[in-house]
């Protein structure tokens, strides 16, 4: 995610729609359209839309790595391999360990990255700041690099000798050996209040190769490292998203609360926050998407340790296919992913969509500008 | 809207089919690999022949590897007048894996114990061992690990044992003399806690199997039968050995190389983080950076079952997708001649894998004669197809040792070999 | 008058019991102690912001050692360019770069082309199934890349351009995001000077190529800047588009340089510097550009 995407609309009738004139200037137009648009055409179908095509295909066959998948010698095997992930064995843990750990990952950075990005749009926002370009920049900057640069540059900062911990050798504590620890944050607070292990009904019973209790876990500390290093990677690109935003709220809204005497949080949360609302959607959506498919920052940093659990979904798709040689099962992993992404995208959608006002504040709102006489 | 939908949907499925049928088209043209069961008996003869020069993918230990083995290959080109070209792979799993899907892999490259089953199985290997001149010269465990199925595929390059490496002088400032270096885990232990002091920790290896099986193999047990047939994790002596480890990890004298800082055992020893470190014959090329620090190669000390260690080899893969197989097992004979690979030694560390290599190499190496004496009770690591996922995940878990239970994680490796093996 | 009684009602009806007695209160918030303690926290997050990077130039000219003894500071005691040199003369550094350069040149330019001429056609010119085009495109910026890794090797290698500069480039050069971009700004430019031009005789390419696409400046440099930042940054593409070391870019050399390449140990300045000179192109793009990359997102939202 290191440029600001255009959120996916649905498509719309054309607003330039004129009157087709035939014959004269319009002459030759269609084969100008057609000719104009085949290029983008031939290579979004070549490169997008076949290889989903071809994928799907290698997910329900048993094709071994060598020689085209779409051979006479490559059959056809149903859900095996879809099966062979979710119904036990260690590819079936592998899968689950992956789904958790991502899972974390969203859960984590999805509020943190859309609460961050909001409260800087609202700080550089603010009428009475100097040098507004200055921090703008400084907190985009991060949204321009490379994932494999920025990478390389958490491994550095987050090493055991390196800066973070020192910083905290500074102020009196101990900083854990951050990539090599993979102890989960919840486990890891529970054992500081003394519980170490979970009860049977969790530890007893498995989802996919894991008990309820290791689902608990939390992120590893590794993935916590990674998790910051998403934040402050995306953390400025929306907030560009929500400075473009706030500055479409009008002032008078704001203006009129505050001689009603709301404070600021009111004023916020009531006001400010329900005008943001599409680009809340925005930047959870993108922020969503952009989650579930964590691979750049595996495959250069730590490839899945410490203990498998900074492991996502995309890596497991890449390696299984890659490394193991298990093409089929690295496809099904794929769009099993697809599907969750979609899956997410509804729901979210669902969550944050208009919701009729209820009757009673329809019944408030009409009694209460009735008391006050209506205005002319 | 739905008109536009369904017209949609109908477009773009046309498209998809119209584009997938040409596809299969040229799908069928490329599909000239031969069928994936038919290759893979590697019988006699049937070796391609021609002018074409070859590809040679190492994945190297660093610029000396890479060097030795370029010159080598020169060497060989001009005398036999085929071309032959080496690649260092920055990744050599992916690079092969992808040679492989893509229908050009490298004629030749190195291939670890376990990749052999899955690429033997899928066909994308030549399996040329019984075509060897030299092979009988070769060690018998060796060529155990590099048969499957019966048959045997492709021709060690070299091997290492794992032996401890004793920092000589934290060995002297700490009051040690030759007659302690330790020959019982007890000994071991108790050297290790006197070389514990301030940053340095006694002894220091990785986290993983590929270190901490030497102590399961001095406690008697492996995780694969020899024959590769039955699954032996959970054997009482594994959870001895695994037990011996965590106890010392919790008294601070044993450390994980990761735990200390460091990369790896090499670096930690280097770093003198550690004042003794598990390691193979590699680490002579490793200390090259660290010039300051002394390393002593003596024998692992024996543990309840006697003396045991870990064996580490490689072998050249020939690609069956090759269309020069017959320069391939020229180029493989002389590569894996004693006089070659005495220089490979030289070069950087490895030991050859020829038996008649083995008294000049004691002579040239009198330092690490103790890497060559591990052979005779040295294991290898298991090599069924599927069991390096398990190892993967031994790893993982072997990185909690220290508070986790070694019971409860060889159990779940034995139900995962299982699944393997079985 | 209205907007008041609207703000009560509002209130009144969110919860009729809270609608606390207006007080005197000030625009700004509390004052000059506000003041500061704003200044403070923005400054404060700024320089988290800012300072990886400056560690990051700072330990890339430090020495091994002191990488890891004095990690925070940001003046090397012993200023030092062996990691610079190491990356120059001994490695492959030179090659990456000159190859991410090769492609990122050519698929910056491709996709100008052809996204502005899908644009144009999408926006301006009849054709029949122009809706469904649209849809393709729009439905296939939904497809997260993930899945496409592993089919998109298969593809490649079908096509014949795996492992070539062509296999590199020509998946990136077009770009569904930028085709939406430029269909946008198409739209809401008048179209009364292409229908002079018309009028006059110039045939639909012509339109495009002189009229057009000149005023179309400004969408023109946001699909520069973004190509140029995304086939730069690509790393899941050349992982699998190539597999020989001649076409290494610079993504897939740094990240393995970052597992330990060029020997083992953890080589601080050496990966640091790599990092950093990775950055520069894109950083100096962004600094020329950045009031256009600031006010594009702007447009996203408006449009």
């Amino acid at each position: 995610m290191t440029a600001p995407a255009t959120p996916a609309a649905t498509p719309t009738r054309p607003v330039s729609a004129r009157p087709s004139r035939s014959g004269g200037t319009r002459r030759g137009e269609a084969g100008a359209g057609w000719l104009f648009v085949s290029p983008v055409i031939l290579i979004l179908g070549t490169f997008l839309l076949v290889p989903v095509l071809m994928a799907l295909w290698v997910s329900f066959s048993d094709w071994s790595g060598r020689g085209s998948p779409l051979s006479s010698n490559v059959n056809f095997v149903g859900l095996d391999n879809y099966a062979s992930i979710t119904s036990g064995g260690l590819a079936t843990r592998d899968f689950g360990t992956a789904l958790r750990n991502n899972a974390w990952y969203v859960l984590l950075v999805v509020p943190l990255q859309t609460a961050l990005s909001l409260f800087l749009a609202v700080l550089v926002s603010r009428r009475m700041l100097r040098a507004r370009g200055f921090f703008r920049t400084a907190f985009y900057f991060p949204s321009v690099t490379s994932s494999v640069a920025i990478t390389v540059l958490w491994l550095f900062l987050f090493s055991f000798a390196g800066p973070v911990n020192a910083l905290i050798a500074w102020f009196g504590g101990e900083g854990p050996n951050w990539f090599r620890e993979p102890t989960g944050l919840v486990h890891a607070a529970l054992a500081s209040v003394g519980i170490t292990s979970g009860p049977d009904v969790l530890t007893q019973n498995t989802a996919l190769g894991l008990s309820w209790w290791d689902w608990l876990a939390g992120p590893s500390v590794a993935m916590f490292a990674l998790i910051l290093m998403a934040v402050f990677t995306t953390s400025g690109t929306f907030m560009l998203l929500f400075i473009a935003a706030l500055q479409n709220v009008g002032y008078e809204l704001t203006e009129a609360a505050m001689m009603d005497g709301a404070n600021a949080w009111q004023r916020f949360w009531r006001i400010t926050l329900p005008q943001l609302r599409p680009t809340l959607f925005t930047v959870i959506t993108l922020g969503l998407i952009g989650c579930w498919q964590v691979f750049d920052q595996i495959y250069t940093g730590t490839k899945g340790d410490p203990a498998k659990t900074t492991m996502t979904p995309a890596y497991l798709s890449y390696t299984s296919a890659f490394r193991d040689n298990e093409w089929g099962v690295g496809a099904a992993i794929a769009f099993i992913l697809f599907l969750i992404i979609i899956a997410f995208t509804i729901f979210q959608r669902w969550v944050l969509r208009d919701r009729p006002v209820s009757r009673r504040r329809i019944r408030a709102y009409q009694s209460a500008t009735y008391r006050k006489g209506a205005a002319s | 809207m739905k008109r536009h939908t369904a017209r949609t949907l109908l477009a773009t499925g046309g498209l998809a089919v119209v584009t997938v049928l040409t596809l299969t088209g040229c799908g069928q043209g490329f599909s000239d690999t031969p069928d994936p069961s038919g290759s893979a008996s590697g019988d006699a003869g049937s070796l391609t022949s021609s002018d074409d020069a070859l590809t040679v993918m190492i994945g190297s230990s660093g610029d000396a590897e890479t060097k030795a083995v370029q010159d080598a290959v020169a060497a060989w080109s001009a005398d036999s007048g085929i071309d032959a070209d080496v690649v260092a792979a920055t990744n050599l799993t992916e690079q092969l894996a992808q040679g492989f899907a893509a229908g050009s892999p490298p004629d030749l490259f190195y291939l670890s114990t376990d990749q052999l089953a899955g690429y033997a199985d899928n066909g994308s290997l030549q399996a040329y061992g019984d075509l060897l001149a030299n092979k009988d010269d070769f060690y018998e465990s060796l060529v155990t690990n590099f048969t499957y199925d019966d048959t045997f595929y492709c021709a060690p390059k070299d091997f290492s044992t794992l032996q401890l490496i004793i920092n000589e002088g934290l060995w002297t400032d700490a009051g040690l003399t030759e007659a302690d270096i330790p020959t019982t885990w007890d000994q071991l232990a108790s050297v290790a806690e006197k070389l514990t002091t301030g940053d340095t920790t006694g002894l220091v290896f990785g986290g993983e199997y590929a270190r901490i099986g030497a102590f399961m193999a001095q406690a008697g047990g492996r995780l694969v039968s020899e024959d590769g047939t039955t699954a032996e994790a959970d054997s009482d002596a594994n959870v001895e050995a695994l037990g011996y480890v965590q106890e010392h990890l919790k008294d601070g004298t044993f450390a994980y190389a990761a735990d200390v800082g460091a990369g790896w055992g090499g670096e930690a020893f280097g770093k003198e983080l550690g004042a003794m470190t598990i390691e193979g014959n590699w680490i002579t090329g490793a200390l090259g950076d660290y010039p300051d620090v002394k390393p002593l190669v003596v024998e692992l000390p024996a543990g309840p079952a006697g003396q045991g260690t870990l064996q580490f080899t490689n072998c050249w893969g020939m690609a069956a997708d090759s269309p020069n197989q017959q320069g391939v097992l020229d180029l493989v004979e002389y590569l894996t001649s004693a006089e070659q690979q005495l220089a490979f030694s030289k070069a950087f560390g490895p030991m050859p894998s020829v038996q008649s290599a083995a008294d000049q190499w004691k002579t040239d190496n009198p330092d690490l004669v103790a890497f060559l004496d591990g052979s005779a009770y040295a294991q290898g690591v298991p090599t069924n197809k599927g069991a390096a996922d398990v190892v993967t995940d031994f790893n993982a878990q072997l990185g909690s040792l220290k508070t986790g239970d070694p019971k409860a994680i060889l159990d779940s490796v034995q139900t995962n070999l299982e699944a393997v093996v079985g | 008058m209205t907007d008041t009684t609207l703000a009560q009602a509002e209130t009144l009806a969110a919860d009729p019991a809270s609608v606390p007695p207006p007080r005197r209160r000030r625009r700004t918030l509390g004052g000059v102690s506000g003041q500061i303690l704003l200044y403070a926290m923005i400054a404060l997050l700024a320089l988290v912001y800012i300072y990886p990077f400056l560690v990051q130039v700072a330990t890339s000219f430090k020495t091994e050692q002191e990488a890891a003894s004095n990690p925070i500071s940001l003046l090397p005691q012993t200023f030092s360019i062996a990691a610079y040199e190491r990356l120059f003369l001994n490695s492959d550094f030179p090659l990456w770069f000159a190859n991410s350069a090769v492609v990122t040149i050519l698929v910056t330019l491709g996709r100008v082309f052809f996204v502005s001429l899908a644009g144009y056609a999408l926006a301006r010119l009849h054709f029949r199934g122009r809706g469904v085009v649209f849809a393709l495109v729009v439905g296939v910026m939904a497809v997260p890349t993930v899945v496409l890794l592993i089919p998109k090797f298969l593809v490649l290698n079908q096509i014949g351009i795996y492992d070539s500069y062509t296999g590199m480039v020509l998946p990136l050069l077009v770009d569904a995001a930028g085709v939406f971009i430029m269909k946008n700004f198409f739209e809401s430019i008048p179209t009364s000077v292409e229908e002079q031009a018309r009028i006059d005789g110039a045939g639909t390419f012509r339109v495009f190529w002189s009229i057009v696409l000149p005023m179309a400046r400004p969408a023109l440099i946001t699909i520069i800047i973004l190509s140029f930042q995304g086939s730069w940054n690509e790393l899941s593409h050349f992982i699998v588009a190539t597999q020989s070391p001649e076409l290494t870019t610079l993504t897939k050399g740094v990240a393995s340089l970052a597992s330990g390449q060029l020997s083992q140990g953890t080589q601080y300045p050496l990966k640091l510097a790599a990092a950093a000179i990775m950055t520069i192109p894109v950083a100096v793009l962004f600094f020329i550009f950045q009031k256009r990359i600031m006010n594009t997102s702007e447009g996203a939202v408006k449009g």
